[in-house]
């Protein structure tokens, strides 16, 4: 098996956290209001 | 005619192309199609677009609406079981576009249906059109994630699994803020919210098509090599997706499946109306819908958390953790409600309902150790026929033996306890056929002239 190396480059650094953010930001965004929701509903 | 853009071959990496770019792309699809977690949240909307205020004659009831889900569901097994082979050989660009068009175009034609208050167009859009969508969004990244992450396949396919968990919690808040932006004291707004949801999960999905890769033929991640000695139960051959239904270890694994989602979304839906009666007076309507909330994370934690787990411990043990911790689980629930320890109530549940989670992240994983990564995701597609018996049944037991036991004079805080004994009694049996679990027999394996056969059949594919 042929290994291809990976250095991680500044464009390669940029792409992943924009398609991370992209991701991650409305994943997060829904947990926090899940867990307002939750603790609301306890109060 | 095929466009281009769409072809395996231009979806085949570039040197330093970094792999962990593939999981974000295999989120923006599973976190998009999660929403159908979320789909109640415009029932009762949907009850009252004629009088508004509270349902009109005329207006649709809720029985007839529950069937928008179930139809979306059931066509969600149906493509992943019958385009499995189209979406493994076609490779994934192709699969999550198609997927965004439908999945898309259901929520628009569904607005169509909302605006001229047909059903039958609901029914056909978010079900049959939006339902198929789901089916091939649900399996287009398994494969490709599998492929990408030979080391940690458990793992990469559970980030993507733990997305669809996820999207619900997205889709949610983010439905009701839309439909409080739309209403008027004329206007409900649902037909408005499909439209801007349409749009937004078809720009989503497109972003995940434009951003996957397949790992080109004979790419392996950096330091990286395949173990000199196969692993016991992890194959290094394939198997043909067809045959596979031939084989004992799918039918196993279809009922390990089928077991562990059967005792999980048995008491999913229950899990308010369960607290409450078991906890009466001291957990409110209001307490448990946020610990509904809670257990929908834990739900969502599970996938990903246990999916890991599993790339060290293997596959067939992490199935026993489940069956085993989970029988123990099962059985102590009544025993909670009978000291009245909320907090052991809830302790037990959040663990539950992350073995649930876990058990639907898991398997991609297993079947990839027992039929190699060639057909995992069309293979895959078929076991998903299990969740679809299982979202039959599950729902059905806890029902009718609540509804047995309330008519016979249980009280209603003892009415779970034989249900929740008798799932306890289902994963001992998924124990049982986990227990059978044997590695492929060779016979099923294919031949290098097949494989060959196949990769000019498919010729975008790249076989590691």
């Amino acid at each position: 098996m042929e290994s291809a190396r990976q250095s991680p480059s500044r464009g390669n650094g940029i792409k992943l956290a924009l398609a991370w953010g992209f991701v991650g930001i409305p994943l997060v965004w829904g947990i926090v209001q899940t867990l307002v929701n939750a603790i609301k509903a306890f109060q | 005619m095929s466009v281009s853009f769409l072809n395996r071959e231009r979806t085949i990496a570039a040197p330093g192309f970094n792999r962990w770019l593939i999981p974000p792309a295999a989120l923006c699809v599973h976190l998009c199609i999660g929403q159908a977690y979320a789909f109640s949240v415009f029932n009762l909307p949907m009850t009252k677009l004629i009088g508004i205020a509270q349902s009109a004659p005329g207006d649709w009831k809720l029985t007839e609406l529950g069937w928008i889900f179930s139809l979306a569901i059931v066509f969600l097994g149906a493509s992943a079981a019958v385009l499995g082979r189209w979406v493994e050989e076609g490779g994934p660009r192709r699969a999550m576009f198609t997927a965004a068009l439908c999945f898309a175009g259901g929520f628009l034609v569904s607005a169509i249906g909302v605006y001229l208050h047909q059903l039958w167009i609901i029914y056909l859009g978010y079900g049959v059109i939006g339902g198929t969508g789901l089916g091939i969004a649900y399996i287009s990244p398994v494969s490709t994630l599998i492929r990408w992450f030979p080391d940690r396949p458990g793992m990469a396919t559970g980030m993507a699994i733990m997305g669809f968990g996820g999207g619900a919690f997205i889709a949610a808040p983010l439905s009701v803020w839309l439909m409080s932006r739309f209403s008027t004291p004329t206007h409900v707004g649902v037909a408005e919210t499909f439209i801007v949801m349409g749009l937004i999960y078809l720009c989503f999905m497109m972003v995940g098509a434009a951003i996957v890769r397949v790992p080109a033929p004979g790419w392996a991640p950096a330091g990286y090599s395949a173990p000199a000695q196969p692993k016991p139960l992890v194959t290094t051959q394939n198997v043909f997706v067809y045959d596979a239904l031939k084989t004992p270890q799918f039918w196993l694994i279809w009922w390990i499946l089928c077991l562990n989602v059967t005792a999980g979304i048995g008491v999913l839906g229950q899990a308010s109306a369960m607290s409450q009666e078991m906890f009466h007076g001291r957990i409110t309507a209001v307490a448990a819908s946020g610990l509904v909330g809670l257990f929908s994370l834990f739900n969502m934690m599970g996938r990903f958390f246990w999916s890991s787990t599993s790339d060290y411990i293997g596959r067939k043990n992490t199935y026993f953790v489940f069956f085993a911790l989970g029988t123990l689980l099962y059985a102590l629930v009544p025993y909670t409600g009978a000291i009245g320890n909320i907090g052991l109530f809830v302790l037990c549940y959040a663990v539950i309902f992350s073995m649930y989670g876990g058990g639907f992240a898991t398997v991609p994983a297993y079947l990839r150790d027992m039929f190699g990564t060639r057909y995992v995701g069309a293979i895959h597609g078929l076991l998903l026929t299990a969740w679809s018996m299982a979202g039959v049944f599950g729902p059905v037991l806890v029902n009718y033996i609540r509804e047995y036991n309330v008519t016979h004079g249980v009280a209603a805080a003892q009415a779970y306890n034989v249900t929740m004994y008798l799932m306890a009694g289902l994963l001992v049996i998924g124990f049982i056929c986990n227990l059978f679990v044997r590695s492929v027999h060779e016979r099923f394996h294919m031949r290098a002239v097949e494989a060959e056969a196949e990769v000019e059949a498919a010729p975008v594919f790249g076989s590691e």
